[in-house]
């Protein structure tokens, strides 16, 4: 019994820790590369030098921080030293967050450098001297390895000027580029100081400038309920940090120790002593004068809705109807007017209920969301083509625009009246027009009675066109008399519609992939044949049953089809979308824009959809071209595509960061500045010039500036 | 007006970001989260059946190298021998998902127990992590510890060695030893929470 454990403890200690001997400076292991970095190897009596442990990991492999968070553990490192030569504790640069599951763990990926300083003094001789270091980490992904490695540098201790050149470009290169990660010592004029609450800590952190990002990662475990996120508010001067407590901390710490990071890649080392935060403004100061521009833009920006390409098909063909009611009575066209205002309200406030509700529910959506539903796109595309083909003359529908008169037809007209302003705010919804954006980002922090005052400033706003024309006789004079010309422009209105599903169906082939593309080619199959026998048996009821069969099956599809096809989004998507300059283009992440960042490298973020027209127009006048790609790449800016076309949380929740809730916007970041520039929701190659020209110059950090931190 | 409306998303993510009220949560020196669950012999168990009686939960993955140093070098199972026969009740919990690390069948981990001459009063099977979550089991292995009043009075790692060498077994401060041997000659714990190491436990993502 006794020796079977000492048999397994034997094979657990190699088996479980592989451990690297190496009589060099670095050790290849499971899924990273460790190495002693010493940008020089004269070590000069009585001076300390900088040196660093660095870790290169494997894609998707991680090491950790000093406060690993819920699990795992940092490196360490143990040293056999000469007499008179010292070595430092490792300094830990900022780490990131990583969520695994419900738990969060800190640390690096990628690769890291932990520096250190080393110093020879006497008893220590001039001469050349092994240090030896003990190493150990654990590193993980899903799964955890432990690893050891046993490393040996060379140096030599010398006093005065070194003999020999005994500097490594490589290792200088490595301490260069990643040593000045380490957090820095909060400037003295900048203070920290938290406040106890039920849930947790309040930490309110001044650094003269408005900070919308923050993150805090606690020096000291079980502080803080890791997993947690953290709520930033930002102030005229800094930020108040909202952050919750480990269920089980039973003492208030006397300082709250950490590291801050912040926008642009800042860090601060962060010692907070206890004190009154003065509470956040809760929500916006509630500011009547806010709110009247706000609703007056909103107004604006539904005006503007009726231009956009989305929209103007649906009115003209209510233009349409309005010849044909030209003839009736001013009180009957007045009503068609709020009848299809009413159409317009009703869809907002639906939908706008609908996206408050599922926020109450925890999700986070933004505008333009149903698009983000493969099912919500088969079912326009097919609606829209089938309406497509009821205009191009395969059959009438009840709700034909062309029946008059009679209170019957009348009342069928108020229903399509109705419907029309239903289909103008859903085919609206993906063309976020300028103000658009701002007023929805503003609106959905608020209470709900402000809430629908916007969405209904803004549903008024679409109808407005509409309405001016029923309520101004006058101008309907000028419409030119109902006629056979109604027929032909009802015929032509059914080419714009077609090219709508157009853009539908190659949403959907972009963002689900082919088969979808089969299934929804499909689905407009079934909707011909059902057109077919409406048109050809009109009026007949054995035909209109087998019409509303195949319509059933065609909704059936809409609804079964995307679970069963859809492929599942592929990196490749998320770059397909930009015509030109491919390469130049990266995914988007916090993290690779905080380390592009962190880099010194301007970055630009473009959000975008595939289902968003503006989007897409956008990038091909301007972000595409050549002049503008040429000013990113003479500026060195780092450019991210952060594409919103499936739902995706991380993206929501940076565009509500940005006091937005859908695309496209615009963001350009300069390394050291918390806020980006937002450019306009429409674009221009020049607008995009004049930003990149505007980026102060010397953005990026030198990096010889660095190596002179130590003292 | 762009302040304003950043502001306002600022506050918009903060209304969306407010955690959904959770159900009682573990947290030291309070009642313990009642819980029944199932163990690898199919019986079910719940906390309340075993009420004046110390309680171990033992969070365990076999294929952590932190669970392995326990169970290779013997520690682990000699502390269940040891607790088992002083009548506490101890508990192995396997909170890994289906297809993660450490995810089990009943009959793998039965045959598991054997090959390791390992004597838990049961092993609960919790591949949903329901168990996991009601406690906030983080790494493995974990430790919990609830007294006879039903009270828990130690959550946190198993020792003070945070390594994965199995030398480090010896010399190591035992938490769990201290609990346990504190609680029942009627002193106050005096670590209660200590920082667990090891693995994060592999709960469905």
């Amino acid at each position: 019994m006794r020796r079977f454990r000492l048999i397994c403890a034997l094979i657990a200690a190699f088996a479980a820790v592989p451990l690297a001997f190496a009589a060099s400076n670095s050790a290849d292991v499971a899924h990273l590369r460790v190495q002693l970095v010493f940008p020089n190897q004269n070590l000069n009596t009585g001076a300390p030098a900088n040196a660093g442990l660095y870790f290169k990991l494997e894609s998707g492999w991680h090491v950790y921080w000093e406060n690993a968070g819920d699990s795992g553990e940092p490196p360490h490192i143990q040293w056999t030293l000469p007499a008179g030569v010292t070595a430092s504790a490792m300094q830990f640069p900022a780490p990131q967050r990583l969520p695994l599951g419900p738990l969060m763990d800190f640390g690096y990926e990628n690769e890291v450098l932990f520096p250190f300083t080393v110093k020879a003094a006497a008893p220590a001789k001039p001469g050349s001297f092994v240090l030896h270091a003990k190493v150990d980490w654990l590193v993980c992904r899903e799964v955890c390895i432990p690893g050891k490695a046993e490393l040996d540098q060379n140096v030599n201790v010398v006093s005065g000027a070194p003999v020999v050149d005994l500097t490594s470009p490589s290792d200088q290169e490595l301490w260069n580029r990643l040593a000045n990660a380490i957090p820095r010592a909060l400037p003295s004029s900048d203070t920290a100081i938290f406040q106890p609450m039920p849930s947790g800590f309040r930490l309110a952190v001044t650094t003269g400038q408005r900070e919308t990002q923050a993150a805090f990662f606690p020096e000291d475990e079980d502080v803080l309920d890791n997993p947690a996120p953290q709520t930033v508010t930002p102030t005229a001067t800094g930020l108040i940090l909202d952050l919750k407590k480990d269920a089980n901390l039973t003492k208030i710490p006397a300082q709250m120790n950490g590291v801050l990071e912040l926008a642009g890649g800042r860090n601060y080392e962060i010692a907070a002593t206890p004190g009154t935060v003065a509470a956040p403004p809760a929500a916006p100061a509630f500011s009547f004068a806010a709110l009247a521009s706000t609703v007056f833009f909103a107004f604006l920006g539904g005006l503007l809705l009726n231009l956009m390409p989305c929209v103007f098909p649906v009115l003209f063909l209510k233009g349409l109807a309005l010849v044909q009611s030209g003839a009736e009575e001013r009180h009957k066209l007045r009503a068609h007017g709020l009848v299809y205002t009413m159409g317009i309200l009703v869809s907002f406030w639906a939908l706008v209920g609908l996206l408050l509700g599922l926020r109450a529910a925890g999700a986070t959506l933004g505008w333009g969301f149903q698009f983000q539903s493969p099912i919500f796109l088969l079912v326009l595309a097919g609606l829209l083509f089938f309406f497509g083909l009821s205009l191009a003359g395969q059959f009438e529908i009840g709700l034909t625009l062309t029946s008059a008169g009679g209170s019957l037809a009348a009342k069928q007209d108020y229903m399509g009246s109705f419907f029309t302003g239903v289909l103008a705010v859903i085919v609206a919804t993906p063309c976020t027009a300028p103000f658009m954006g701002a007023a929805i980002g503003y609106a959905l922090a608020q209470p709900a009675a402000v809430t629908f005052a916007i969405f209904t400033a803004l549903a008024l706003g679409l109808a407005a066109p509409y309405v001016a024309l029923t309520l101004q006789p006058a101008w309907t004079r000028m419409l030119p008399k109902p006629g056979v010309w109604m027929e032909i422009l009802k015929q032509a209105v059914s080419v714009p519609i077609f090219g709508t599903v157009i853009w539908l169906t190659w949403v959907v082939a972009e963002a689900y992939g082919a088969n979808l593309l089969l299934a929804l080619l499909s689905i407009f199959l079934l909707l011909a044949i059902a057109g077919w026998f409406l048109g050809r048996w009109p009026a007949q009821r054995w035909a209109t049953l087998v019409a509303v069969l195949l319509l059933l099956t065609a909704l059936a599809a809409c609804i079964t089809a995307p679970r069963e096809l859809a492929e599942a989004p592929s990196e490749k998507s998320a770059l397909t979308s930009v015509g030109a300059a491919r390469g130049a283009w990266q995914p988007w992440s916090t993290d690779g824009v905080q380390r592009a960042l962190a880099a010194g490298q301007p970055v630009f973020v473009d959000f975008t959809a595939s289902w968003c027209l503006s989007c897409q127009v956008n990038e091909r006048v301007a972000l595409s071209q050549p002049e503008v790609m040429q000013a990113f790449g003479e500026r060195n800016v780092a450019l991210f595509k952060a594409d919103w076309t499936r739902e995706d949380p991380a993206i929501t929740q940076a565009l509500t960061a940005l006091g937005r809730s859908g695309v496209p916007v615009y963001a350009l970041y300069s390394p050291g500045q918390s806020d980006p520039q937002l450019l306009p929701q429409v674009l221009t190659p020049g607008i995009v010039l004049d930003a990149i020209n505007k980026l102060p110059t010397g953005a990026a950090t030198p990096v010889s500036a660095v190596s002179s931190k130590q003292q | 007006m762009k302040s304003l409306s950043c502001l306002a998303g600022v506050a918009a993510l903060a209304v969306a970001l407010v955690p959904v009220a959770a159900g009682a949560q573990a947290v030291v020196g309070s009642p313990a989260p009642a819980f029944t669950a199932t163990d690898s012999h199919g019986q079910t168990h719940s906390l309340t059946e075993y009420r004046g009686k110390y309680v171990v939960l033992e969070w365990h993955n076999h294929d952590c190298p932190y669970t392995k140093k326990h169970y290779a070098s013997g520690n682990m199972q000699s502390l269940q021998k040891e607790w088992t026969t002083k009548g506490v009740v101890w508990f192995t919990v396997i909170s890994s998902a289906p297809g993660q690390q450490g995810y089990v069948t009943d009959s793998e981990e039965n045959a598991y127990l054997d090959q390791m001459h390992a004597v838990p009063t049961a092993v609960l099977m919790d591949p949903e992590g329901k168990l996991g979550h009601l406690f906030s089991a983080k790494t493995t292995p974990e430790m919990y510890v609830i007294d006879p009043e039903g009270k828990l009075i130690y959550e946190g790692a198993i020792d003070d060695h945070a390594t994965p060498d199995v030398s480090d077994i010896k010399g190591a401060d035992n938490y769990l030893n201290d609990a346990l041997m504190e609680s029942m000659s009627g002193k106050p714990v005096a670590h209660a929470y200590t920082r667990s190491y090891g693995c994060s436990v592999k709960y469905a993502n």
